[in-house]
């Protein structure tokens, strides 16, 4: 089943050209540091080097090779964005999915928190659960964002269950006497399954995004390095108005290309799951 | 007595502060017999497909009672309960499309009725599954291991009724089953239900706003309007002497072939 | 000698799919006289609502316009600009109301201010003019006048549908062609608009119509003509009377003995379905496109493609079973 549908979206000029900028900075980040094994945390050469043969993408400040910092900050980058987005999704669909089945009080209770959390401003709780961390390594920014960016999910999955369980199929299920675990795993996931994946992708760019939000306003890692952090820094020392471009721009154009193309694949994927949109 | 439906009623409460009340349906009682044909005629809003989502266990009455073989469907809460009365009772929707989960093969709503029954060899399954087919007019080696959206309507409605082939229920309720099938096939897919009839007694409620249809298959027809049941016959009673203003207003403006409308 | 309103000579129309060609329309040709009311019937599929679109000219990718010509009182439109067409056929000639007329309405505006737009496009006139003209429309064709002052959501499925068709026939057009007004509204809505539709007729606001629908009954009721349409084939035309009661074509006599009707006549003469199930259009059966079905198919039939003949005074029949 699944080669005729890849074949079908690769059909799709959104869904390849998002999917190969995707997967192009995602391999540069995971195999660049091995490669260019220069520390991106020493200060060891000299500040503010416009790029050449010895240092490509120049350096900061500080004197630190800046292609050293791109490397692993996008791995960082990355590694928080999924990280987050996989703790959201797992209470975003938990929550959405025993609501939406189960209803009545249950769902209502579960609502509530979840409208709850929704209402709070959440870069204000970021900032306030970040604050009180005195060290922040990435897995606590991931999870900083992951636990307070799964409402929407939530409530997207309930919607959805709901509009599933009135489809005649699952009445069909019901009246062979299938039990609600065999028909929540045989009916209703499998088709939430390309909703889910979407929620993950648009996710991951929201975490990527709220990442470099936190790191902006000094609230991002205080170890290692995101493409957040690069950016806080380059802003701090006024790379823009004293024209340091080579600072501040390879970062924010991976983070840009990576959460528009995002943005994109889960745009194609609509399209392609819900006909409605393919515009006969 | 097969089925007794007595004041079956279902209120909708919508709205989360100011709550509204909807009757979907009132007080709606009546009986069937073995082997009976019975047809629920209303338009759309009527209240038709509530009644049948109640008589199937589906949807939880308001109030009132179904008794079925003299058991409440609504009692029976071990699994083993539930499985005889969906054993018995079973119903068939009016879409042959949204009835199949899109991601399994077809075979799978075959397949799940061994649930409700006792067989235990896999190849004694296959043979009952084929034998089910061949008896709503399919060939199995056409349909079998095929995904829904490859069928036509007729065929993936055939499937829904070979389910029925498969579990002899003592009651089908059929909700429009033929309104999506194309004019030419409808004829044909009408018969399997005669059949099962006339084959294995079994009791049929259909629901439809088509009072053409009820009148040519059913031994007994009952309006519904607004949630109740406004009149009751048999099809030459309703046809011929309605005495319900809602009915003579729905015989007189059925379209008929071989009349035409006075005043057009 | 009555006039033609429209003829349509050999048209084909296809779609041009990822999965193939599909010969929605092919080889058509179809001619509506003035003052008729014609029925065209046939089953889900069979080409009807492109057939329809093709003869407005409202044609979009993926539907080509492959051959053949659309004449609409004396304009050959099939060659004409689209925008031309836009300007001066639609509306004012010719009209449409297609199977999705229910959402036709703009959510957002009220119906006067949709009245008011659509006129604009087509004539200059100032909008008190527009005004009085829907509401003295309205009320000769017995449509509560306060409902131009509703929005769409506020009326109900029936009177919506009635509110299109009199907003499409507000110029005056020659002719008008709906397409299934009535399968979605319950028997007594659709008394209504079959009513609608005739009043439009006797008022003289319109000349003619084309009512296309799978219903037989309710073309019984109105319809002057029928054309029945197989597989995107016309194979059978001629008054109603004739072809209810002595359908030449297979597929027709078919068509015929599946309605079923509340009448002691239908339990009599029992239901008959055709075996088998409408084709494919991407790859229809060669020869004639019934023969796979028709339980009178001879070998020329698998062969050759009937014509659509003349057989006596307007009565045209495609099938080899028939000599002219």
């Amino acid at each position: 089943m699944i080669p005729p549908i890849l074949k079908n979206l690769l059909r799709i000029k959104k869904f390849d050209i998002s999917v190969s900028i995707i997967l192009f900075i995602t391999l540069v980040g995971i195999i660049g540091p091995f490669v260019y094994t220069v520390d991106p945390t020493a200060l060891h050469a000299p500040p503010e080097v416009p790029p050449n043969n010895k240092y490509p993408l120049g350096t900061d400040s500080y004197g630190r090779d800046l292609l050293a910092q791109l490397l692993h900050g996008i791995r960082s980058s990355l590694y928080i964005g999924l990280t987050a987005s996989l703790i959201s999704l797992a209470i975003g669909v938990t929550i959405g999915a025993v609501a939406g089945f189960k209803g009545g009080i249950t769902d209502d209770s579960l609502m509530l928190v979840t409208n709850v959390v929704y209402a709070l401003p959440s870069i204000m709780l970021m900032m306030l659960i970040a604050a009180y961390l005195k060290e922040r390594n990435p897995l606590f920014v991931a999870l900083i964002i992951g636990l307070t960016s799964w409402p929407w999910v939530a409530r997207a999955v309930r919607s959805q269950l709901m509009s599933l369980k009135s489809r005649d199929f699952l009445a069909i299920s019901r009246m062979a006497a299938l039990s609600d675990l065999k028909i929540m795993f045989e009916d209703l996931i499998p088709n939430m399954a390309s909703y889910i994946f979407m929620a993950f992708v648009l996710l991951m760019s929201g975490a990527m995004i709220a990442e470099a939000g936190l790191s902006m306003i000094g609230l991002g890692v205080t170890r290692g390095v995101s493409l957040g952090i690069i950016l806080y820094w380059a802003q701090l020392l006024e790379s823009v108005r004293r024209g340091l471009w080579w600072w501040f721009i390879p970062p924010g154009a991976c983070l840009v290309s990576l959460a528009t193309s995002m943005l994109l694949l889960s745009t194609s994927l609509d399209e392609y799951f819900s006909p409605r949109l393919r515009g006969r | 007595m097969l089925l007794k439906v007595k004041d079956l009623s279902k209120t909708f409460i919508v709205g989360l502060f100011r709550k509204k009340e909807i009757h979907a349906v009132r007080k709606v009682s009546f009986n069937i017999k073995k082997g009976e044909f019975i047809s629920l005629v209303g338009e759309s809003g009527s209240g038709k497909t509530t009644t049948s989502r109640m008589l199937l266990r589906l949807l939880k009455p308001s109030s009132g009672s179904v008794i079925f073989e003299g058991k409440d469907p609504w009692a029976l809460h071990k699994i083993e309960d539930l499985k005889w009365y969906w054993k018995q009772v079973h119903g068939i929707f009016q879409d042959p499309f949204a009835s199949f989960n899109p991601l399994y093969k077809v075979d799978r709503i075959l397949y799940q009725t061994f649930n409700l029954l006792n067989v235990e060899s896999d190849a004694e399954k296959e043979h009952l599954v084929k034998e089910s087919l061949k008896e709503v007019g399919l060939r199995p080696e056409e349909v079998l291991g095929r995904y829904p959206h490859e069928l036509s309507g007729g065929q993936r409605q055939r499937i829904m009724i070979a389910r029925c082939y498969l579990l002899k229920p003592k009651l089908i309720i059929a909700d429009e089953p033929i309104s999506m099938i194309d004019a030419s096939t409808r004829a044909g897919i009408l018969k399997l239900f005669s059949d099962l009839r006339n084959n294995y007694e079994t009791s049929v409620i259909f629901i439809t706003h088509d009072l053409g249809l009820a009148y040519y298959v059913s031994d007994r027809i009952m309006i519904m309007h607004n949630g109740s049941i406004v009149e009751e016959g048999t099809p030459d009673e309703i046809m011929e002497h309605p005495k319900h203003h809602y009915t003579m207003r729905l015989k007189e403006d059925v379209p008929l072939l071989y009349r035409k409308w006075k005043g057009f | 000698m009555s006039t033609l309103l429209l003829e349509a000579e050999r048209v084909k129309s296809y779609y041009h799919t990822r999965e193939g060609t599909v010969k929605a329309v092919d080889d058509v040709s179809l001619d509506v006289e003035n003052g008729i009311i014609l029925g065209l019937a046939g089953e889900s599929g069979c080409g009807k609502s492109t057939l329809m679109n093709t003869l407005m000219m409202k044609i979009r990718p993926p539907l080509y316009l492959v051959d053949g010509e659309i004449i609409v009182d004396g304009e050959r439109i099939s060659k004409m600009e689209r925008k031309e067409i836009k300007k001066k056929i639609w509306g004012v000639k010719i009209s449409l109301v297609p199977q999705s007329a229910l959402n036709a309405l703009m959510p957002t505006k009220r119906i006067i201010d949709f009245i008011r737009d659509v006129v604009k496009f087509h004539v200059d006139v100032s909008d008190g003019e527009i005004v009085s003209m829907a509401r003295k429309r309205f009320e000769e064709l017995n449509l509560p006048e306060d409902s131009l002052y509703l929005y769409p959501h506020e009326l109900s499925g029936g009177m919506k549908q009635r509110a299109v068709i009199a907003i499409s026939t507000l110029l005056n057009p020659k002719l008008l062609i709906v397409d299934e007004p009535t399968s979605a509204l319950d028997v007594s809505t659709q008394k209504r608009v079959l009513k609608l539709l005739l009043d439009l007729k006797k008022f003289k606001i319109i000349d003619s119509i084309v009512f296309v629908t799978h219903d037989i009954a309710v073309l019984r009721q109105i319809a002057d003509r029928l054309v029945i349409m197989y597989a995107g084939k016309i194979v059978e035309s001629g008054t109603l009377e004739d072809v209810l009661s002595n359908p030449k074509h297979p597929y027709t006599a078919g068509l015929i003995h599946a309605v079923i009707t509340p009448e002691p006549e239908i339990r009599k003469r029992g239901l008959v379905s055709i075996p088998g199930e409408p084709p494919n259009l991407i790859n229809p059966p060669s020869g004639c496109r019934f023969h796979p079905r028709c339980l009178h198919a001879m070998p020329i039939c698998k062969k050759v493609v009937p014509e659509l003949v003349d057989i006596s005074n307007g009565r045209k029949v495609s099938c080899h079973l028939v000599k002219s």
